[in-house]
């Protein structure tokens, strides 16, 4: 038994491996710059500002994603081709990158295409310099919002369609002339690099290793000794994010786990002593009824109903209360979220008793019992029942998993600060150090489960033994 | 006595339990009604005439849309504007919601209630499930959902199949041992499995990239492409390694580990919860119905998987597979003929459950707004809208979902009943 869970426990790390090669590249390729969300976009097109405070704003988010650890490579070893240089990662802004990398694809000359873009941010700076006078604030702007489009596209018609309109600003001012180096400077680099095209190179595979400084070798090993980095969103250490969603998913799971055992299991059992009768039937019908019942649609019922819509107005509808709330507050607000907690569960639990159940009565042993002369209920509980435990310690290893994991429908609907709703927040916000360790959480605790599940089969039932099994 | 014996096979034996058990057979053809109001929602809830009448003649404005869709004709340049609800015709046959699902109607716009008085011509033009906050008809909505729901569910389940028990299949009937290749061509596929990748991913990424923003079939397409090179680099692997098949220590053969590898997928994929696992997929591309059928499919085929694993390693020991074997057809054959029609039981009751649990996550996503497209009206985005909407709103669209879910759950507890031996009746 010890060495099945120990072979068990060897096979958890490679799994795990992978699922955080999974999370982590999946988080990657999510749309969106978190560096900007965390600074509030600053890369965006319309006001001008001087070049030193434009600099300036360059500098904060070069610094903010070294902090964040951003500027480093991804991964140990990148497959790319000839044409896309091993410093690519180095460039700041994401969407710049996009543009980079669109260029490569059909230009493949790296040398040039990084010139072409030195020139467009050096026509940026010099944008921002230029002296404002009363002719030419249109131009600027229009040249500002210009640049803009350059820095996010690559494709060859729509930038040509750009420089048109750049031509007809610096024609539209007499004080543009002051952009004409830097101007001439970024079509000279484009015509260049249209010119001395090598697109073949994208066909030449090429491997670059980074060495352990990456991305995910740093989230790794720190994940690996407990440190689970710094949230985005707030700056709270993301250790601290997950223990209050966890205790606060914690409390209606278990609460809500309890109320379904303590509701379910005689009911299964009620139902299945009654077979087929009358009060059988309807509570099977009944059962199967909840089960079907989407938990958002309940909820969303119930807050209509109850949460101060069109009729009553019994029950806050939103969170759980703050932490002074008294005792009664807190329970007040449970109350909803606990019934969409329960209700499908409680109906699945009772369905699987009552199958078991069947089950179990209809062994030769309950037959010999009632020919000895036991009375009903002692069959019914100690022979019948006992022995039909074993789905519902199954059930109950598949339903700690979600008990961590929350359930993020009804933790949506509520506004319930949980597991659910961090880690949905988290990844709509790119909040990558939170996303990690929420799947990275679930994953162990979803494995734990099996195992413990599979443990307690073989406690429950003698006859399972993991032992002697090849 | 009996005129006719009962013919002893055994999918008729499960059809003469499975028609026995009333519910199930109602839920049966309650989803076939379902699956019709699905094909011809265009019938039955749309702004345009099935046909109508004017100084030309009659003309099929319905029909002609699918024509046009499919490219055969051009739509009339007068029709392109058109507000069909505003029109006057000699004679005009209806839907029997005369309404699209785009269709704004602003004079019972801001949730005009099924209860009380609408501002409309007739009963004939009366919203029978009310109105949302721009005008647009629930029941015609309602209609159109069914098709996405339907869509979904055996879109998404049967890609979900078709992973499952390939993946099973080879992961049961293989096992460890069983497929074996020479060391050759193990080592000259490890080898060239870089530049196959490179040249059928990496190399065209930027146009998958670009096809999986454009549309969801675009990047089938692309893929198939990619994965038709992929096959070519395996094919030219089998080729230059033939020659050294003779070779005593290249030619070894050795065991592929299939089912510890099929398994290993399967648990990675289990334990990460599958709805944050499907809303971070769809969060990344564009929003396509195409796209959430195709991440819950390829998120829900573990239990497949399983299943059809268990049968067949129950089956590979049996003395007809090793007949066939011996008889000396290929494992292909043995495999699709013998042994997965023995596990089709099993799989048919996952995919009902599956169904239902597919139509629940579509509802779910689009509950909360991410996959499907703000144009499409889903039940569940519907049920999102009532949000801010009086009472009524939230019953049409919980309920259809509540009711399609409940028909498969049924008919799965139905096929579950009818297959399992131990219930005779």
């Amino acid at each position: 038994m010890f060495q099945y869970i120990l072979k068990r426990i060897l096979i958890f790390i490679p799994t795990l491996f992978v699922i955080s090669l999974i999370t982590f590249m999946l988080s990657v390729n999510v749309p969106g710059d978190p560096v900007e969300q965390i600074l509030g976009g600053g890369g965006s097109a319309g006001e001008i500002g001087q070049s030193s405070s434009r600099l300036a704003s360059e500098r904060s988010y070069i610094d903010k994603r070294k902090e964040l650890g951003l500027d480093l490579p991804v991964f140990y070893f990148s497959l790319s081709n000839a044409a896309t240089p091993d410093t690519l990662y180095k460039v700041h802004r994401k969407p710049h990158k996009e543009m980079l990398d669109g260029l490569i694809q059909q230009y493949g000359n790296w040398p040039q295409i990084s010139a072409y873009y030195d020139a467009i941010r050096q026509l940026d700076l010099a944008i921002a310099d230029l002296p404002a006078d009363s002719l030419n604030q249109d131009a600027r702007i229009g040249m500002r919002d210009e640049v803009f489009k350059l820095f996010n596209n690559a494709d060859a018609n729509r930038i040509s369609n750009t420089f048109g309109k750049m031509d007809a600003h610096m024609q539209s001012a007499p004080s543009m002339v002051g952009l004409k180096p830097e101007y001439s400077a970024l079509r000279k680099a484009f015509s260049e690099m249209q010119e001395q095209a090598t697109p073949y190179k994208n066909w030449i595979p090429s491997v670059h290793f980074f060495g352990t400084h990456n991305q995910y070798h740093q989230w790794i090993t720190k994940f690996m000794v407990g440190d689970f980095g710094i949230s985005y969103q707030d700056g709270r250490p993301v250790r601290e994010a997950v223990w209050t969603a966890v205790s606060k998913t914690l409390l209606i799971s278990f609460l809500s786990i309890i109320l379904t055992y303590i509701i379910a299991v005689p009911i299964g059992v009620m139902s299945a002593s009654r077979r087929n009768s009358r009060s059988d039937q309807i509570i099977t019908t009944m059962l199967f009824i909840l089960y079907s019942l989407p938990s958002f649609w309940v909820a969303t019922l119930l807050i209509t109903f109850f949460g101060g819509g069109d009729f009553f107005d019994w029950f806050p509808t939103y969170g759980l209360g703050n932490d002074y709330d008294s005792f009664w507050v807190k329970a007040h607000h449970l109350v909803l979220p606990l019934f969409c907690w329960t209700y499908g569960g409680l109906a699945f639990v009772s369905r699987q008793m009552r199958g078991a159940m069947i089950g179990s009565l209809s062994q030769d042993y309950i037959r010999t019992a009632w020919a000895k002369g036991l009375p009903g209920s002692k069959v019914l509980w100690k022979h019948a029942f006992k022995n039909s435990l074993l789905p519902i310690i199954t059930l109950f290893a598949s339903v700690f998993p979600l008990a961590i994991s929350g359930s993020i429908v009804l933790e949506i609907i509520f506004s319930i600060p949980g597991m659910g709703k961090l880690a949905f927040d988290a990844l709509s916000a790119r909040n990558y150090p939170v996303v990690y360790t929420v799947v990275m959480f679930s994953a162990i605790v979803t494995m734990a489960g099996y195992l413990v599940a599979d443990i307690c089969y073989a406690l429950v039932d003698p006859r399972i033994s993991y032992s002697n099994k090849k | 006595m009996a005129a006719t014996p009962l013919k002893q096979d055994y999918w008729s034996y499960v059809k003469r339990q499975f028609s026995k058990n009333k519910r199930a057979v109602f839920s049966a053809w309650f989803v076939f009604i379902l699956m019709l109001v699905a094909v011809f929602a265009d019938f039955i809830a749309n702004e345009k005439p099935i046909a109508f009448k004017d100084k030309e003649g009659w003309h099929f404005p319905v029909f002609k849309e699918y024509g046009v869709k499919l490219g055969l004709t051009r739509w009339p340049a007068e029709w392109a504007n058109m507000r069909w609800s505003q029109m006057e015709f000699e004679a005009a046959v209806y839907a029997p919601v005369p309404y699209s699902p785009t269709t704004q109607d602003y004079n019972n716009a801001q949730f005009a209630s099924p209860f009380e008085e609408q501002d409309v011509r007739s009963a004939r033009w009366r919203h029978w499930l009310g109105t949302e906050s721009l005008g647009r008809d629930v029941l015609s909505a309602m209609v159109h959902g069914t098709r996405i729901a339907f869509m979904v569910g055996l879109v998404s389940m049967s890609i979900a199949t078709l992973i499952g028990v390939f993946l099973g299949a080879l992961a049961g009937y293989f096992g460890d041992d069983r497929l074996q290749v020479s060391r050759i061509s193990l080592y000259l596929g490890i080898l060239f499995a870089i530049p196959a990748y490179f040249y059928s991913f990496q190399a065209r990424a930027h146009i998958l990239s670009a096809a999986i923003a454009d549309s969801f079939l675009a990047f089938l397409f692309q893929l198939i492409i990619s994965l038709v090179i992929f096959a070519g680099f395996t094919g030219f692997v089998w080729l230059i390694g033939r020659p050294f098949q003779k070779s005593a220590f290249l030619g070894k053969k050795i065991g592929l580990p299939v089912d510890i590898i099929v398994q290993r997928i399967i648990e990675i994929l289990v334990s990460i919860p599958k709805l944050f696992l499907i809303i971070a997929i769809v969060a990344i591309a564009k929003p396509s119905v195409m796209l959430v059928m195709a991440v819950i499919g390829l998120t829900s085929w573990t239990e497949i998987a399983r299943l059809i694993r268990a049968e067949l390693l129950k089956v590979r020991n049996l003395e007809y597979v090793e007949a066939a074997h011996a008889l000396g057809f290929p494992s292909w054959r043995i495999l699709l003929r013998h042994a997965v029609p023995n596990a089709i039981s099993p799989v048919l009751i996952a995919v009902a459950f599956g169904i239902a649990s597919a139509i629940l996550v579509e509802g779910f996503l689009s509950f909360i707004g991410i996959g499907i497209p703000p144009e499409v009206l889903t039940w569940g985005k519907l049920l999102s809208l009532s949000r801010s909407a009086p009472w009524w709103f939230a019953i049409a669209p919980g309920f259809a979902i509540f009711l399609v879910v409940t028909l498969f759950n049924l008919l799965g507890e139905g096929l579950t009943d009818a297959t399992d031996p131990r219930q005779k009746r």
